[in-house]
Protein backbone atom coordinates (compact mmCIF):
# COMPACT_ATOMS: atom_id res chain seq x y z
CA UNK A 1 0.00 0.00 0.00
CA UNK A 2 1.20 3.37 -0.56
CA UNK A 3 -0.21 6.93 0.09
CA UNK A 4 -0.04 9.69 -3.08
CA UNK A 5 1.72 12.42 -1.62
CA UNK A 6 -0.46 14.95 -4.02
CA UNK A 7 -3.31 13.68 -2.34
CA UNK A 8 -2.49 13.19 1.34
CA UNK A 9 -4.09 15.91 3.46
CA UNK A 10 -2.64 14.22 7.24
CA UNK A 11 -5.87 13.67 8.70
CA UNK A 12 -4.46 10.53 10.16
CA UNK A 13 -8.04 8.37 9.33
CA UNK A 14 -6.49 6.05 7.88
CA UNK A 15 -4.34 5.24 10.44
CA UNK A 16 -6.54 2.84 12.92
CA UNK A 17 -7.46 0.53 10.57
CA UNK A 18 -3.72 -0.11 10.02
CA UNK A 19 -3.72 -4.20 10.68
CA UNK A 20 0.32 -3.69 11.09
CA UNK A 21 0.51 -0.42 12.72
CA UNK A 22 2.82 1.07 9.92
CA UNK A 23 1.28 4.03 8.79
CA UNK A 24 2.83 7.22 10.31
CA UNK A 25 2.68 11.06 10.15
CA UNK A 26 5.89 12.78 8.61
CA UNK A 27 6.68 15.96 7.09
CA UNK A 28 9.36 17.27 5.00
CA UNK A 29 10.77 20.20 7.16
CA UNK A 30 9.54 21.69 10.52
CA UNK A 31 6.32 24.07 10.33
CA UNK A 32 5.40 21.87 6.81
CA UNK A 33 2.65 19.53 6.03
CA UNK A 34 2.14 16.59 7.76
CA UNK A 35 1.28 14.05 5.86
CA UNK A 36 1.07 10.20 6.72
CA UNK A 37 3.02 7.69 5.09
CA UNK A 38 3.21 3.93 4.88
CA UNK A 39 6.20 1.74 5.87
CA UNK A 40 6.11 -0.19 2.74
CA UNK A 41 8.18 -2.89 4.28
CA UNK A 42 6.29 -3.50 7.27
CA UNK A 43 2.91 -3.41 5.17
CA UNK A 44 1.66 -7.02 4.29
CA UNK A 45 -1.08 -5.98 1.62
CA UNK A 46 -3.97 -6.56 3.25
CA UNK A 47 -5.75 -3.59 1.47
CA UNK A 48 -8.04 -2.59 5.46
CA UNK A 49 -7.13 0.65 5.36
CA UNK A 50 -8.09 0.96 1.42
CA UNK A 51 -11.25 -0.96 2.68
CA UNK A 52 -11.98 1.13 5.06
CA UNK A 53 -13.14 3.91 2.96
CA UNK A 54 -11.41 6.34 5.89
CA UNK A 55 -9.48 8.36 3.41
CA UNK A 56 -11.21 11.62 2.79
CA UNK A 57 -8.99 12.35 -1.00
CA UNK A 58 -8.68 8.49 -2.30
CA UNK A 59 -4.82 9.05 -1.38
CA UNK A 60 -4.25 5.63 -0.49
CA UNK A 61 -3.38 3.65 -3.50
CA UNK A 62 -2.62 -0.49 -3.85
CA UNK A 63 0.63 -0.74 -6.50
CA UNK A 64 0.69 -3.73 -9.17
CA UNK A 65 2.08 -6.39 -7.00
CA UNK A 66 5.00 -8.01 -8.64
CA UNK A 67 6.77 -11.18 -7.24
CA UNK A 68 7.76 -11.43 -4.81
CA UNK A 69 6.04 -8.38 -3.00
CA UNK A 70 3.18 -10.22 -4.89
CA UNK A 71 3.05 -12.94 -2.05
CA UNK A 72 1.92 -10.43 0.65
CA UNK A 73 -1.49 -9.90 -0.72
CA UNK A 74 -2.28 -13.40 -1.35
CA UNK A 75 -1.85 -14.48 2.26
CA UNK A 76 -2.92 -11.24 4.17
CA UNK A 77 -6.07 -10.15 2.12
CA UNK A 78 -8.63 -12.64 2.67
CA UNK A 79 -10.22 -10.96 -0.61
CA UNK A 80 -7.77 -12.28 -2.78
CA UNK A 81 -8.58 -16.37 -4.14
CA UNK A 82 -5.56 -17.93 -4.34
CA UNK A 83 -4.97 -18.97 -7.83
CA UNK A 84 -4.39 -22.85 -7.21
CA UNK A 85 -6.33 -23.86 -4.22
CA UNK A 86 -9.63 -21.35 -5.86
CA UNK A 87 -10.19 -20.86 -1.41
CA UNK A 88 -9.84 -17.19 -0.60
CA UNK A 89 -7.27 -16.15 1.46
CA UNK A 90 -3.65 -18.46 3.23
CA UNK A 91 -5.56 -21.81 3.64
CA UNK A 92 -7.37 -24.67 2.69
CA UNK A 93 -11.09 -26.04 3.37
CA UNK A 94 -9.09 -28.13 6.14
CA UNK A 95 -11.86 -28.89 8.68
CA UNK A 96 -14.87 -27.63 7.25
CA UNK A 97 -15.82 -29.88 4.30
CA UNK A 98 -13.79 -33.12 6.13
CA UNK A 99 -17.16 -34.36 5.62
CA UNK A 100 -17.84 -34.93 2.23
CA UNK A 101 -13.73 -34.82 1.05
CA UNK A 102 -12.39 -37.15 4.14
CA UNK A 103 -8.99 -35.25 3.75
CA UNK A 104 -8.83 -35.88 7.79
CA UNK A 105 -9.40 -39.36 8.28
CA UNK A 106 -9.54 -42.23 11.12
CA UNK A 107 -6.24 -42.31 12.64
CA UNK A 108 -4.64 -39.44 11.59
CA UNK A 109 -4.29 -35.79 12.77
CA UNK A 110 -3.58 -32.56 10.93
CA UNK A 111 -1.49 -29.89 12.85
CA UNK A 112 -1.25 -26.39 11.89
CA UNK A 113 0.81 -23.52 12.70
CA UNK A 114 -0.32 -20.54 11.95
CA UNK A 115 2.10 -18.23 11.67
CA UNK A 116 2.08 -14.35 12.55
CA UNK A 117 -1.88 -15.03 14.01
CA UNK A 118 -2.82 -13.01 16.04
CA UNK A 119 -1.95 -9.31 15.18
CA UNK A 120 2.13 -9.10 14.55
CA UNK A 121 2.30 -10.86 10.63
CA UNK A 122 5.27 -12.84 10.08
CA UNK A 123 8.33 -12.72 7.70
CA UNK A 124 8.13 -15.73 5.60
CA UNK A 125 11.73 -16.49 7.11
CA UNK A 126 9.45 -17.84 10.25
CA UNK A 127 7.67 -19.62 8.37
CA UNK A 128 10.82 -21.48 6.76
CA UNK A 129 11.95 -22.37 10.37
CA UNK A 130 8.76 -23.39 11.67
CA UNK A 131 8.78 -25.78 7.88
CA UNK A 132 12.61 -26.90 8.88
CA UNK A 133 11.61 -28.23 12.08
CA UNK A 134 9.17 -30.31 10.68
CA UNK A 135 10.84 -31.89 7.79
CA UNK A 136 12.80 -33.88 9.27
CA UNK A 137 9.54 -35.85 10.90
CA UNK A 138 8.78 -36.65 6.93
CA UNK A 139 5.24 -35.50 7.87
CA UNK A 140 2.96 -34.39 4.55
CA UNK A 141 2.93 -30.72 4.23
CA UNK A 142 -0.61 -29.74 2.72
CA UNK A 143 -0.04 -29.81 -1.07
CA UNK A 144 -3.44 -27.67 -1.57
CA UNK A 145 -1.88 -25.20 1.03
CA UNK A 146 -0.93 -21.76 -0.77
CA UNK A 147 2.44 -21.64 1.44
CA UNK A 148 3.44 -25.27 0.92
CA UNK A 149 3.64 -24.03 -2.99
CA UNK A 150 6.54 -21.79 -1.78
CA UNK A 151 8.57 -24.43 -0.84
CA UNK A 152 12.34 -24.83 -2.49
CA UNK A 153 12.84 -28.15 -1.02
CA UNK A 154 10.30 -30.04 0.68
CA UNK A 155 12.57 -32.82 2.10
CA UNK A 156 14.73 -29.74 3.98
CA UNK A 157 11.60 -27.44 4.64
CA UNK A 158 13.56 -24.71 2.56
CA UNK A 159 11.57 -21.88 1.38
CA UNK A 160 12.19 -20.30 -1.80
CA UNK A 161 14.96 -17.38 -1.46
CA UNK A 162 13.51 -14.40 -2.70
CA UNK A 163 10.30 -14.73 -0.68
CA UNK A 164 12.30 -15.09 2.68
CA UNK A 165 11.86 -11.30 3.41
CA UNK A 166 8.53 -10.94 2.63
CA UNK A 167 6.09 -10.00 5.37
CA UNK A 168 2.30 -11.62 5.59
CA UNK A 169 -0.31 -10.83 8.09
CA UNK A 170 -0.21 -15.00 8.49
CA UNK A 171 0.22 -17.82 6.96
CA UNK A 172 -0.43 -21.75 7.67
CA UNK A 173 2.11 -24.68 7.76
CA UNK A 174 -0.69 -27.64 7.47
CA UNK A 175 0.48 -30.62 8.32
CA UNK A 176 -1.44 -34.49 7.96
CA UNK A 177 -0.28 -37.34 9.98
CA UNK A 178 -0.70 -40.49 12.03
CA UNK A 179 -2.19 -39.95 15.76
CA UNK A 180 0.76 -41.43 16.58
CA UNK A 181 3.37 -39.04 15.34
CA UNK A 182 1.23 -36.02 17.02
CA UNK A 183 3.05 -35.85 19.96
CA UNK A 184 6.44 -35.15 18.53
CA UNK A 185 5.11 -32.66 15.74
CA UNK A 186 3.76 -31.13 18.78
CA UNK A 187 7.08 -31.10 20.70
CA UNK A 188 9.10 -29.53 17.24
CA UNK A 189 6.90 -26.76 17.34
CA UNK A 190 7.78 -25.82 21.40
CA UNK A 191 11.30 -26.18 20.54
CA UNK A 192 10.80 -24.08 17.25
CA UNK A 193 8.91 -21.27 18.78
CA UNK A 194 12.04 -20.02 20.78
CA UNK A 195 13.61 -19.55 17.17
CA UNK A 196 10.78 -17.27 15.16
CA UNK A 197 10.96 -13.75 15.26
CA UNK A 198 6.84 -13.65 15.40
CA UNK A 199 4.05 -15.69 16.69
CA UNK A 200 2.54 -18.77 15.62
CA UNK A 201 -1.04 -20.47 16.71
CA UNK A 202 -1.33 -24.17 17.38
CA UNK A 203 -4.56 -26.18 16.26
CA UNK A 204 -5.19 -29.74 16.23
CA UNK A 205 -7.73 -31.43 14.17
CA UNK A 206 -9.18 -35.23 14.59
CA UNK A 207 -11.94 -36.95 13.33
CA UNK A 208 -14.52 -37.95 16.32
CA UNK A 209 -14.84 -41.66 16.59
CA UNK A 210 -18.23 -43.76 16.62
CA UNK A 211 -18.17 -43.95 20.28
CA UNK A 212 -17.81 -39.91 20.10
CA UNK A 213 -14.83 -39.78 21.52
CA UNK A 214 -12.09 -37.67 20.12
CA UNK A 215 -8.69 -39.15 19.80
CA UNK A 216 -6.66 -36.18 19.76
CA UNK A 217 -7.86 -34.61 22.30
CA UNK A 218 -7.39 -37.81 24.25
CA UNK A 219 -3.50 -37.89 23.11
CA UNK A 220 -3.58 -34.15 24.55
CA UNK A 221 -4.83 -34.69 28.14
CA UNK A 222 -2.39 -37.85 28.55
CA UNK A 223 0.27 -35.37 27.32
CA UNK A 224 -1.20 -33.39 29.89
CA UNK A 225 -1.09 -30.73 26.78
CA UNK A 226 -3.54 -27.84 27.29
CA UNK A 227 -6.31 -26.74 24.77
CA UNK A 228 -8.42 -23.95 24.49
CA UNK A 229 -12.41 -24.92 25.75
CA UNK A 230 -13.21 -23.27 22.62
CA UNK A 231 -13.13 -25.31 18.92
CA UNK A 232 -15.00 -26.05 16.44
CA UNK A 233 -17.10 -28.96 14.84
CA UNK A 234 -18.07 -30.14 11.51
CA UNK A 235 -21.50 -31.52 12.13
CA UNK A 236 -21.21 -33.71 9.02
CA UNK A 237 -24.49 -32.77 7.26
CA UNK A 238 -22.35 -32.58 3.99
CA UNK A 239 -23.15 -34.96 0.69
CA UNK A 240 -21.99 -35.05 -2.42
CA UNK A 241 -25.32 -34.13 -4.37
CA UNK A 242 -26.15 -30.46 -2.82
CA UNK A 243 -30.14 -29.10 -2.89
CA UNK A 244 -30.90 -27.77 -6.11
CA UNK A 245 -27.17 -28.58 -7.57
CA UNK A 246 -29.53 -29.72 -10.07
CA UNK A 247 -31.03 -26.57 -11.30
CA UNK B 1 -8.33 -21.51 7.33
CA UNK B 2 -9.36 -21.96 10.85
CA UNK B 3 -10.26 -18.20 10.79
CA UNK B 4 -13.36 -19.29 13.52
CA UNK B 5 -10.92 -20.69 15.87
CA UNK B 6 -8.08 -19.48 18.22
CA UNK B 7 -10.87 -16.87 19.71
CA UNK B 8 -9.76 -15.51 23.26
CA UNK B 9 -12.09 -14.76 26.04
CA UNK B 10 -13.70 -16.23 29.15
CA UNK B 11 -15.92 -18.76 29.56
CA UNK B 12 -18.52 -15.81 30.44
CA UNK B 13 -18.19 -14.13 27.41
CA UNK B 14 -17.20 -16.95 25.30
CA UNK B 15 -20.74 -18.63 26.17
CA UNK B 16 -22.36 -15.65 24.18
CA UNK B 17 -20.26 -16.47 20.52
CA UNK B 18 -21.39 -19.31 18.41
CA UNK B 19 -20.57 -19.11 15.03
CA UNK B 20 -22.00 -20.96 11.94
CA UNK B 21 -20.61 -21.36 8.37
CA UNK B 22 -21.64 -23.52 5.04
CA UNK B 23 -19.58 -24.43 1.86
CA UNK B 24 -19.72 -26.71 -0.73
CA UNK B 25 -15.90 -28.60 -1.39
CA UNK B 26 -14.28 -27.21 -4.48
CA UNK B 27 -14.07 -30.24 -6.71
CA UNK B 28 -16.58 -32.58 -5.49
CA UNK B 29 -19.79 -30.87 -4.69
CA UNK B 30 -19.54 -27.17 -5.65
CA UNK B 31 -21.24 -26.93 -8.78
CA UNK B 32 -24.36 -25.29 -8.71
CA UNK B 33 -24.30 -24.70 -4.88
CA UNK B 34 -24.69 -21.40 -4.54
CA UNK B 35 -28.65 -22.09 -4.41
CA UNK B 36 -28.49 -24.03 -1.28
CA UNK B 37 -26.24 -21.13 0.06
CA UNK B 38 -28.70 -18.52 -0.65
CA UNK B 39 -31.08 -21.03 1.01
CA UNK B 40 -28.72 -20.71 3.71
CA UNK B 41 -28.97 -17.57 4.94
CA UNK B 42 -32.61 -16.95 4.12
CA UNK B 43 -32.38 -19.54 7.55
CA UNK B 44 -30.23 -17.14 9.02
CA UNK B 45 -31.97 -14.24 8.50
CA UNK B 46 -35.11 -15.69 10.24
CA UNK B 47 -33.08 -15.61 13.58
CA UNK B 48 -31.27 -13.20 15.74
CA UNK B 49 -28.28 -13.13 14.12
CA UNK B 50 -25.22 -11.13 15.69
CA UNK B 51 -23.79 -11.01 12.62
CA UNK B 52 -22.91 -12.93 9.08
CA UNK B 53 -21.25 -12.16 5.71
CA UNK B 54 -19.70 -13.62 2.84
CA UNK B 55 -16.17 -12.43 1.95
CA UNK B 56 -16.15 -11.29 -1.19
CA UNK B 57 -19.26 -8.77 0.02
CA UNK B 58 -18.67 -7.77 3.83
CA UNK B 59 -20.08 -8.56 6.72
CA UNK B 60 -23.59 -7.40 7.73
CA UNK B 61 -22.19 -4.12 9.30
CA UNK B 62 -21.33 -3.20 5.94
CA UNK B 63 -22.97 -4.90 3.51
CA UNK B 64 -27.14 -5.67 3.41
CA UNK B 65 -28.65 -8.55 3.23
CA UNK B 66 -29.31 -8.34 0.04
CA UNK B 67 -26.19 -7.58 -1.03
CA UNK B 68 -24.72 -10.77 0.91
CA UNK B 69 -27.10 -12.91 -0.75
CA UNK B 70 -26.78 -11.76 -4.06
CA UNK B 71 -22.94 -11.88 -3.79
CA UNK B 72 -23.29 -15.64 -2.93
CA UNK B 73 -21.64 -17.98 -5.64
CA UNK B 74 -20.69 -21.92 -5.99
CA UNK B 75 -17.14 -21.13 -3.99
CA UNK B 76 -18.32 -18.91 -1.21
CA UNK B 77 -18.43 -19.79 2.37
CA UNK B 78 -21.38 -18.72 4.00
CA UNK B 79 -21.13 -16.87 7.97
CA UNK B 80 -22.96 -16.24 10.85
CA UNK B 81 -22.91 -15.23 14.24
CA UNK B 82 -25.34 -15.81 17.32
CA UNK B 83 -25.06 -14.74 20.81
CA UNK B 84 -27.81 -17.05 22.30
CA UNK B 85 -27.38 -20.71 22.57
CA UNK B 86 -30.87 -21.53 22.41
CA UNK B 87 -31.46 -19.12 19.48
CA UNK B 88 -28.26 -21.24 17.71
CA UNK B 89 -29.80 -24.43 18.98
CA UNK B 90 -33.01 -23.47 16.60
CA UNK B 91 -31.17 -22.40 13.87
CA UNK B 92 -29.06 -25.32 13.93
CA UNK B 93 -32.00 -27.66 13.86
CA UNK B 94 -33.88 -25.40 10.70
CA UNK B 95 -30.30 -26.26 8.77
CA UNK B 96 -30.73 -29.95 9.35
CA UNK B 97 -34.19 -30.19 8.44
CA UNK B 98 -33.61 -27.82 5.32
CA UNK B 99 -31.45 -30.74 4.22
CA UNK B 100 -29.08 -28.58 2.11
CA UNK B 101 -25.95 -30.74 2.03
CA UNK B 102 -23.51 -28.11 2.67
CA UNK B 103 -20.79 -29.04 4.78
CA UNK B 104 -21.71 -26.79 7.99
CA UNK B 105 -19.01 -26.24 10.49
CA UNK B 106 -19.73 -24.66 14.03
CA UNK B 107 -17.64 -23.25 16.46
CA UNK B 108 -17.97 -21.80 20.20
CA UNK B 109 -17.70 -23.75 23.67
CA UNK B 110 -16.96 -27.47 22.64
CA UNK B 111 -19.50 -27.90 25.86
CA UNK B 112 -22.31 -26.15 24.63
CA UNK B 113 -21.93 -26.97 21.18
CA UNK B 114 -22.41 -30.77 21.45
CA UNK B 115 -25.09 -30.21 23.81
CA UNK B 116 -26.44 -28.08 20.81
CA UNK B 117 -25.85 -31.29 18.90
CA UNK B 118 -27.01 -33.80 21.20
CA UNK B 119 -30.30 -32.21 21.63
CA UNK B 120 -30.55 -32.24 17.95
CA UNK B 121 -29.56 -35.64 16.85
CA UNK B 122 -26.53 -34.66 15.36
CA UNK B 123 -23.49 -36.78 15.72
CA UNK B 124 -20.10 -34.51 15.09
CA UNK B 125 -17.72 -35.21 12.58
CA UNK B 126 -14.49 -33.67 12.87
CA UNK B 127 -13.13 -31.55 15.47
CA UNK B 128 -10.55 -28.67 15.78
CA UNK B 129 -9.03 -27.17 18.57
CA UNK B 130 -6.10 -24.72 19.31
CA UNK B 131 -3.36 -25.52 21.31
CA UNK B 132 -2.69 -21.17 21.76
CA UNK B 133 0.08 -18.93 20.91
CA UNK B 134 3.73 -20.09 20.75
CA UNK B 135 6.51 -17.83 20.44
CA UNK B 136 7.40 -14.01 21.27
CA UNK B 137 4.04 -13.80 23.02
CA UNK B 138 5.62 -11.10 24.66
CA UNK B 139 5.30 -8.91 21.83
CA UNK B 140 2.02 -9.20 21.57
CA UNK B 141 -0.97 -6.43 22.85
CA UNK B 142 -2.73 -6.81 25.96
CA UNK B 143 -5.23 -9.55 26.36
CA UNK B 144 -8.18 -7.83 26.76
CA UNK B 145 -7.58 -6.10 23.96
CA UNK B 146 -7.09 -10.04 21.67
CA UNK B 147 -10.34 -11.06 22.97
CA UNK B 148 -11.94 -8.19 20.37
CA UNK B 149 -9.16 -8.57 17.82
CA UNK B 150 -9.08 -12.62 17.82
CA UNK B 151 -13.23 -12.51 16.45
CA UNK B 152 -12.12 -11.57 13.13
CA UNK B 153 -9.82 -14.69 12.21
CA UNK B 154 -8.04 -13.07 9.68
CA UNK B 155 -7.14 -10.29 11.86
CA UNK B 156 -8.20 -7.38 10.35
CA UNK B 157 -9.50 -5.69 13.01
CA UNK B 158 -6.40 -3.73 14.08
CA UNK B 159 -5.29 -2.99 17.91
CA UNK B 160 -4.93 0.56 17.13
CA UNK B 161 -8.99 0.54 16.15
CA UNK B 162 -9.78 -1.01 19.50
CA UNK B 163 -7.49 1.54 21.54
CA UNK B 164 -9.09 4.40 19.78
CA UNK B 165 -12.76 2.79 20.21
CA UNK B 166 -12.16 2.19 23.87
CA UNK B 167 -10.45 6.06 24.25
CA UNK B 168 -13.75 7.40 22.17
CA UNK B 169 -16.40 5.94 24.60
CA UNK B 170 -14.44 6.65 27.47
CA UNK B 171 -15.14 10.73 26.53
CA UNK B 172 -18.45 9.58 25.48
CA UNK B 173 -17.93 10.38 21.52
CA UNK B 174 -19.51 7.20 20.74
CA UNK B 175 -21.76 4.86 22.38
CA UNK B 176 -20.70 0.76 23.26
CA UNK B 177 -23.29 -0.47 20.51
CA UNK B 178 -21.58 2.14 18.48
CA UNK B 179 -18.57 1.33 18.60
CA UNK B 180 -19.15 -2.38 18.54
CA UNK B 181 -20.45 -2.17 15.61
CA UNK B 182 -17.65 0.01 14.09
CA UNK B 183 -15.22 -2.77 15.12
CA UNK B 184 -16.96 -5.40 12.88
CA UNK B 185 -16.71 -3.47 9.64
CA UNK B 186 -13.29 -4.73 8.89
CA UNK B 187 -14.13 -8.52 8.68
CA UNK B 188 -14.93 -9.45 5.55
CA UNK B 189 -16.12 -12.92 6.63
CA UNK B 190 -18.96 -11.11 8.89
CA UNK B 191 -17.65 -13.51 12.03
CA UNK B 192 -17.00 -11.13 14.41
CA UNK B 193 -18.96 -10.79 17.23
CA UNK B 194 -19.87 -6.97 17.80
CA UNK B 195 -22.81 -7.95 20.64
CA UNK B 196 -19.69 -10.10 22.78
CA UNK B 197 -17.46 -6.68 21.27
CA UNK B 198 -20.14 -4.73 23.16
CA UNK B 199 -19.84 -7.03 26.53
CA UNK B 200 -16.11 -6.72 26.60
CA UNK B 201 -15.75 -3.01 26.28
CA UNK B 202 -18.61 -2.75 28.75
CA UNK B 203 -16.85 -4.29 31.04
CA UNK B 204 -13.70 -2.59 29.98
CA UNK B 205 -14.70 0.86 30.65
CA UNK B 206 -14.22 0.05 33.92
CA UNK B 207 -10.55 -1.27 34.34
CA UNK B 208 -8.89 -0.27 31.20
CA UNK B 209 -6.26 2.90 31.01
CA UNK B 210 -4.90 3.98 27.47
CA UNK B 211 -1.51 3.45 28.78
CA UNK B 212 -1.71 -0.76 28.50
CA UNK B 213 0.67 -2.57 26.56
S1 LIG C 1 -2.44 -2.57 3.41
FE1 LIG C 1 -2.71 -3.36 5.52
S2 LIG C 1 -0.68 -3.29 6.45
FE2 LIG C 1 -0.60 -2.02 4.58
S3 LIG C 1 -1.00 0.07 5.27
FE3 LIG C 1 -3.01 -0.81 4.69
S4 LIG C 1 -3.85 -1.73 6.58
FE4 LIG C 1 -1.65 -1.31 6.93
S1 LIG D 1 -6.81 9.20 5.46
FE1 LIG D 1 -5.97 9.79 3.44
S2 LIG D 1 -5.58 12.01 3.61
FE2 LIG D 1 -5.86 11.23 5.71
S3 LIG D 1 -3.76 10.74 6.40
FE3 LIG D 1 -4.59 8.83 5.54
S4 LIG D 1 -3.93 8.85 3.38
FE4 LIG D 1 -3.66 10.95 4.14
Amino acid sequence: MRINPGKCIGCGQCRVFCTMGCIAFVRKEKGGQVQCRVDEDECVDCEVCLRAKACPTDALEQPPAVWPRSVRGTFSNPLVTHKETKVPGRGTEEIKTNDVTNRYKHGYVGISAELGRPVLGARLRDAERVFMALAPLAVEFEKQNPLTSLLADPATGKLKEDVLDEKVLSCIVETVAPIERAAEILDALDKVAGEIESVFSVDIISRVADDLSVPALEMLKRGKRPYAPNGKINIGLGRLFIKGAGC
Amino acid sequence: MSHTLHRQGTADNLSGDYVLLAMSAKGVNAVNSSYALKDFFSIINKHDWANMGEVKVGGAYIASFQDIVGGVRDTSVAHAVFRDKDEFARVIAQVKKADLGLSVTISGLLGNLNETLEANGIKPHTVEVSLGIKGKTERLPHGDLLQITTMCGHGMVSQALVRKTLVDIKRGRVSLEKAANLLATPCACGIFNPRRAQLILEELMDTWCTDEP
